[in-house]
């Protein structure tokens, strides 16, 4: 080849580009011109075509060996694997911080407060066998819902929850028990443990909320210690239990950790059909773990509750 | 994209993945096996695909990635394995297809296919068996669309010259 004419040489590329059909016409004029005065370059041309057909058949010809069909029946049944698995998330900064929001196909598996704006350090990394894929566009409406209820518009979430990776089905029955308490309520740790059966395990069911997947939507923020201390959240973010608590017209005293004001609530006592003010009948020295405390009577009416016939909550209310 | 839509271009360009990765590879078994990698990782990534994207060209791209990967792994093992071997190189027996089906002229260009380096190996296989267009194997290929061309050009000047000692070239193509 090197041992071709400089005008060969040169017009070898064009050469290639008009066997291959990709020559621009002005090119290909010229090339034409050239081959038509050049044997040798005519029976370049001419081989480069013959390889175009050669390669032609290839494209034509059945890879005998080749047979996809069992290769795609793996891939289907791993691409169902792989769906139940797969958790997309988001992250998103909010009023409260940096948030991470995850989902499944099953619904919500994780609402998780971040100490920066990277999923570098989220639990998400310990949910077992989960494929975690980052997708803000398809968490971005849960993100919303967020903002909604931060912002006051929406008491409460529709969402479908995703619980597989629970710790265990005591902390399931834990979740499930808080996930019924209304907007705009406190209860203490200690009616839960009473809700799902097991009055002593106080403790148990605190650590279970410590490690609530999905806060925010499932309200662990509204279980509060037996003495009206807000205990904790999340770990150490006691101020955000707070702000939610405030946000939601719970009046909670500020200094320390915080202590829901109890005096200035209504009450429910267990599950009566009624609410009373605190200090209707013994109320006022019944313990926590059997009421449920409301920051006005709005949000006790709002779950269907009657104001109490003797102590008549809607006659005297509590005095602002 | 929606979910379902997933299944759809699973029906649509997972034969055509398959064939591209079996013909660069020259095995059947990892073809299954890359293909389904290919599918998945598509999988996983399609949601932050931007609507009208050219789904068949993305799909290339993480076929060739994977190949690539592949073939750095292949080279790995070749040497390791030379190296243990006394009885010399071992001869790669190509790719074992159909070749009953061709002429002989086809079979040698395929052979000779099977040979080359890979980035032109893959240029070649995705501009002329596949038909992409020189944009998206640039993509592919992490260079420009210049440079896939010259890479496509390089395996032509280079099968060109292995017909060479072939006595004659089929000048008609086989219908």
């Amino acid at each position: 080849m090197n041992r071709m004419p400089p005008m060969c040489r040169e017009i070898e590329p064009d050469l290639l580009a008009v066997a291959t059909g990709e020559a621009a016409p002005a090119r290909a004029e010229v090339v034409e011109a050239h081959v038509s005065r050049c044997a040798p370059c005519r029976d370049e041309l001419r081989q480069y075509r013959a390889i175009e057909g050669l390669v032609a058949d290839l494209r034509r010809a059945p890879l005998a060996a080749a047979d996809p069909t069992l290769a795609r029946a793996q891939l289907e049944s791993r691409l169902a694997d792989l769906k139940t698995r797969l958790v997309s998330f988001g992250v998103f900064s909010s009023p409260l911080g940096p948030i991470l929001i995850a989902r499944s196909e099953q619904g919500v598996s994780m609402v998780e407060y971040l100490p920066s704006e990277t999923a570098a350090r989220s639990r998400l990394a310990r949910l077992a066998g989960a494929n975690a894929v980052e997708d803000e566009a398809g968490t971005e409406g849960l993100f919303r819902d967020v903002l909604d209820y931060l912002g006051g518009r929406r008491t409460r979430f529709e969402w479908s929850l995703d619980l597989r990776w629970a710790r265990s089905d005591f902390q399931r029955r834990v979740l499930d028990a808080t996930s019924r308490l209304p907007y705009g309520a406190v209860t203490s740790y200690a009616h839960i443990a009473r809700d799902i059966g097991v009055p002593t395990a106080t403790r148990a069911v605190a650590q279970a909320l410590r490690w609530n997947p999905v806060p925010i939507a499932i309200p662990c923020h509204r279980v509060i210690g037996s003495s009206g201390d807000l205990t904790g959240y999340a770990g150490s973010k006691v101020s955000l239990k707070q702000q939610l608590l405030a946000l939601e017209g719970v009046p909670v005293a500020v200094g320390g950790a915080g202590r829901v004001e109890r005096r200035a609530m209504y009450v429910r006592y267990l599950a009566e059909a009624e609410y009373c003010v605190p200090t209707c009948g013994v109320l006022a020295t019944t313990p926590l773990s059997e009421l449920t405390l409301f920051g006005s009577r709005e949000r006790a009416e709002a779950i269907g509750l009657a104001p109490c016939t003797s102590c008549r909550p809607d006659l005297h209310p509590i005095p602002a | 994209m929606a979910e379902d839509a997933f299944e759809a271009v699973v029906a649509t360009h997972h034969a055509e993945i398959h064939r591209y990765l079996a013909r660069v590879t020259g095995r059947a078994g990892d073809a299954d096996d890359l293909s389904q990698e290919t599918f998945l990782r598509a999988f996983r990534a399609h949601r932050q695909l931007p609507p009208g994207a050219n789904v068949r060209a993305w799909l290339f791209t993480i076929a060739t990635n994977l190949s690539r990967n592949y073939f750095r792994g292949e080279t790995r093992r070749r040497r390791a394995h030379l190296a243990a071997s006394t009885d010399g190189p071992v001869t790669d027996a190509g790719w074992p297809e159909g070749e009953a089906l061709l002429s002989e002229a086809s079979a040698r260009v395929d052979r000779i296919i099977a040979g080359l380096p890979h980035k032109q190996r893959l240029a070649f296989t995705m501009r002329k068996i596949h038909q992409l267009d020189y944009e998206a194997i640039g993509a592919s290929l992490d260079c420009s669309a210049e440079s896939a061309r010259a890479h496509v050009f390089q395996a032509l000047r280079k099968i060109r010259r292995g017909l060479d000692d072939l006595a004659t070239v089929q000048t008609e193509p086989s219908p």
